[in-house]
């Protein structure tokens, strides 16, 4: 069941817990939400899991941007409840109806929601049992068993309200809601008396019982669908409008398509009984669609994808030449006075422009899209300011959300964390990890000369025995730094090393030890065991992973490759991934920053140093500012 | 009668005057014209904005995640935490009287308060406010305050070293929350500890490279053990507890220094 349904405001007061649940949850998965994923540009996403305490909740969330409302439901991953989604957005219509900034208790809100949660149980229920029966026929007794219960607790009571809702509807409707009504009562009773006996008895008596309900119910399927749409409508007249009537089940009905992954080909399906209701040029889609999948000729396929569109855009395309009509006066007028509310339709243009500007700069394509994802969440709904175009406001919001991203969460100050260490009379320990080439003992050089300039005792631990001629290069450093180096030629375990340095250096007393590694592709196995040995063994400080600035897409395979290995091989409790990022060659990329917010995107860790150039002293913070400037020039 | 009459036949002639005189200007002198009068207008219109934000009434609750600002917040502007909190993800804003004034007659001056979030990646936000702050109240959680001690000194250091803060001399006042639990840390062994890690701050924070100035001013004295008494503004240390709306001496705090 539903473990618990919020609402609180962006600014982070709740203002309505479902109270009649009541069961606390465990830990706190609505911080954690908000942290590990609203905060971090991830609310483009559909679901989130929560993990801890003993407990595993699955979350679902949506905005009221124009009234910064969150909505927020909890429930427990192994229930996987079809209904929450279609809940959430009949909760957010009805509250943000009722909503009053000046008011913060919504007792009379319990009421409602009751009535609400109701409704979509039952929504879900009917649904559930037609894809039950038609998608898959035979299924376990348990889930059979787990649907009667639901639904008997409400079932009759559900079905009556439907019923009497339906009423106000033509007559012909509230007949087939009656007809369905009566079937799925009769199915409940067959349902319990198959529990009372044994189980194997109750397996072949359900059998029997879909078995009859298909053929049933496949004559009764778009009757049925129907009779729900007609709930649906019933709904949503009471509320508001007959014109978002009919844009409101089209939203839904993209909802469900992501839930129900598993009953594709039923699903076009409901959705062209659903729309038939609706207007009746549905057959001119359905034949389209056909015309796209049998002819291969480019000119038919265009022609037909046209016609689709045409067919999609009915509501839009009414508005479109009045729009024209309205002309320039109107727009201006608009501009002043700010538009009513954004729609997902007047996003995409700026949205799109912006995204390819993002991935222009080398942004991952997957990054951008997933910001953008997460920037039209945003905004969906929300009021225009006045003054303010659209590209301008969705600007706005980016660039809020790049330096939300790029703004680190931990701190990044190492000289803090050195003096540290120090006092606890130990050494250190920084871990360079990367791929071949990106620059790891150049920049393992750099970071100790500027250690060396803020009078850090720094040694070095040459790792690499993999590579010929990679312990000369470091002794090489080693030597024009006239810092101490740990090395133990070639064909020698890197973990045993990078331990024995590590001793050395607390005998000798140096402030830090630089480990250097092997430099190694995301996939190879055996490489990335190695490291996994040598970070488990040593337990370093940070692990710093040293990334180019010229990689687009590549850097995020090679950094959540990484960090999936990193916490796939570990072999202790505690698993570390990487701490922070070094950049590398900055000076070649001129404008094309982009790697640097795919980089923090995907690991979640800060920029800490940026290499830009070939000389020692060409070390330098990330400046968030002027790489936000850069990506949105 | 005459008299009318004759006023109308002279505003008659004024008008076919000035249309006169209008048809005589060409037209782009008299969009110019137009577009100048609109300009000062607007101009002026924003003076006055800007002249009344200099009379500051604007007070900042900061601090890191957890540490209940925007408990705080609801309790100074309603008297009641409502029904709890979670992570904000925009700050509070709010002007009003506060609510234990509510009582008291004669006109009391409105203050404005900004719960600013506390999240690390919603950081830049403080900037924003920082020019228009009269007061700063940064909330310490007292309970778990050892594990978040570096944090919060972090977080104060960056707060002390704006140089807004160092050039207005804004005061903070150090507010120790959640003093209501037994468990709680009191407010010397708080401000002891934040200063020893100031201290060390003070020492690796000799800026790392010209890119990015992110501190514009450093505090304290040179060779001496920092003190908050050291600052270039006024720190004060305080006890609240948001949950019980024992809030009096921040209340204080804030109307020191914005006059009712």
């Amino acid at each position: 069941m539903l473990e618990q349904l919020l609402i609180f405001t962006r600014g982070g007061l709740i203002l309505w817990t479902c109270k009649e649940i009541g069961n606390a949850l465990k830990g706190s998965p609505i911080d954690t939400l908000i942290r590990s994923c609203l905060l971090e540009e991830r609310s483009g996403d559909v679901s989130f899991n929560y993990d801890a305490h003993g407990a595993a909740y699955t979350l679902k969330w949506t905005f009221h941007n124009d009234l910064g409302l969150v909505f927020v439901a909890v429930y427990q991953r192994i229930l996987h409840l079809l209904y929450v989604d279609d809940l959430l957005s009949v909760v957010k219509q009805s509250f943000s109806e009722i909503y009053d900034p000046k008011r913060m208790a919504y007792d009379d809100f319990d009421e409602t929601f009751r009535q609400l949660r109701k409704e979509a149980e039952a929504r879900a229920e009917e649904l559930r049992k037609t894809k039950q029966v038609v998608g898959k026929p035979v299924s376990s007794v348990k889930k059979q068993g787990q649907v009667s219960k639901a639904g008997l607790e409400g079932g009759n009571k559900k079905m009556s309200e439907g019923g009497s809702k339906k009423d106000d509807g033509d007559g012909n409707k509230a007949k087939v809601g009656n007809l369905t009504n009566g079937h799925s009562n009769g199915n409940h009773r067959m349902e319990d008396d198959s529990q009372k006996t044994d189980l194997a008895n109750g397996k072949e008596n359900t059998t029997d019982n879909v078995a009859l309900d298909l053929s049933k119910l496949q004559k009764l399927r778009s009757k049925g669908v129907r009779g729900r749409g007609g709930i649906r409508k019933a709904d949503s007249i009471g509320n508001k409008g007959s014109k978002v009537t009919a844009a409101e089940p089209a939203k839904k009905a993209t909802k469900k398509n992501r839930v129900w992954d598993d009953a594709a080909p039923k699903k076009e399906k409901l959705d062209f009984t659903d729309s038939v209701d609706e207007n009746g040029s549905n057959d001119h889609v359905d034949i389209a669609a056909a015309d796209q999948g049998e002819s291969m000729m480019d000119k038919e396929e265009v022609f037909s994808s046209d016609s689709e569109s045409e067919d999609d855009d009915e509501p839009g395309s009414d508005e479109k030449p009045e729009a024209k009509k309205k002309g320039w006066f109107s727009s201006v007028f608009q501009s002043i006075t700010g538009k009513a509310n954004l729609e997902r339709t007047d996003l995409e243009q700026p949205l799109k422009a912006l995204k390819e500007r993002l991935m222009t700069k080398n942004v991952a394509e997957e990054i951008a899209g997933k910001l953008c994802e997460s920037v039209e969440a945003s905004l969906e709904g929300k009021k225009l300011a006045s003054f303010t175009r659209i590209s301008s406001t969705v600007q706005g919001a980016m660039e809020d959300a790049l330096i939300r991203i790029l703004t680190p969460t931990r701190s990044i100050d190492i000289l803090r964390d050195v003096h540290a260490a120090k006092e606890q009379r130990r050494p250190y320990v920084v871990v360079f990890v990367g791929v071949n080439g990106v620059g790891k003992s150049t920049n393992l050089a750099k970071v100790a000369y500027w250690l060396l300039q803020h009078k850090v005792s720094v040694m070095m631990a040459a790792c690499d025995t993999f590579r010929s001629g990679a312990v000369e290069q470091l002794r090489t450093h080693a030597r024009r730094l006239q810092v101490p180096i740990f090395e133990k030629g070639y064909e020698k375990d890197p973990a045993v090393v990078a331990k024995e340095a590590i001793q050395e250096a607390t005998r000798n007393g140096s402030d830090v030890v630089l480990v250097d590694t092997a430099g190694r592709m995301q996939d190879n196995e055996p490489l990335m065991r190695a490291l996994s040995k040598l970070i488990n063994l040593n337990n370093p400080d940070l692990v710093l992973f040293v990334g180019e600035a010229l990689v687009g897409n590549e850097a995020v395979d090679q950094l959540s490759k990484f960090n999936q290995k990193l916490s796939d091989l570990s072999t202790s409790g505690n698993t570390r991934l990487i701490d922070g990022i070094l950049l590398t060659k900055f000076d070649t990329i001129d404008d094309k920053v982009g790697a640097a917010l795919s980089m923090v995107y995907i690991s979640g860790a800060p920029v800490m140093f940026v290499g830009c150039g070939q000389s020692y002293p060409d070390l330098k913070k990330l400046n968030v500012k002027a790489i936000v400037k850069t990506l949105l020039k | 009668m005459e008299n009318l009459e004759d006023l109308k036949i002279l505003a008659e002639q004024w008008s076919h005057q000035g249309i006169e005189y209008l048809q005589k200007i060409p037209p782009t002198q008299l969009y110019v014209a137009i577009g100048v009068l609109l300009l000062t207008t607007i101009l002026f219109l924003l003076s006055i904005r800007l002249f009344r934000r200099t009379k500051s009434n604007t007070v900042l609750l900061s601090g890191l995640s957890g540490s209940g600002k925007t408990v705080l917040f609801y309790q100074l502007r309603d008297g009641s935490s409502h029904q709890g909190t979670v992570t904000s993800m925009e700050p509070n804003e709010g002007t009003f009287i506060l609510h234990s004034e509510k009582a008291k007659k004669g006109k009391i001056k409105p203050v404005h308060l900004v719960d600013v979030p506390g999240h690390s990646r919603l950081r830049p936000k403080l900037e924003e406010f920082l020019p228009q702050a009269a007061a700063i109240v940064f909330v310490v959680d007292a309970l778990e305050f050892l594990p978040n001690c570096r944090a919060a000194s972090e977080y104060l250091y960056d707060i002390l070293t704006n140089a807004n803060v160092v050039k207005k001399k804004i005061p903070v006042l150090l507010c120790c929350n959640k003093t209501d639990k037994l468990t709680a840390h009191t407010k010397e062994f708080i401000r002891k500890q934040m200063e020893k890690e100031i201290e060390k701050l003070r020492a690796s924070r000799s800026a790392i490279s010209t890119a990015d100035i992110a501190n514009d001013f450093t505090i304290g004295i040179e060779g001496e053990v920092f003190s908050f008494s050291h600052c270039y503004n006024k720190v004060i240390v305080a006890e609240a507890s948001g949950l019980n709306g024992e809030t009096v001496q921040v209340q204080d705090f804030i109307r020191e220094y914005i006059k009712p």
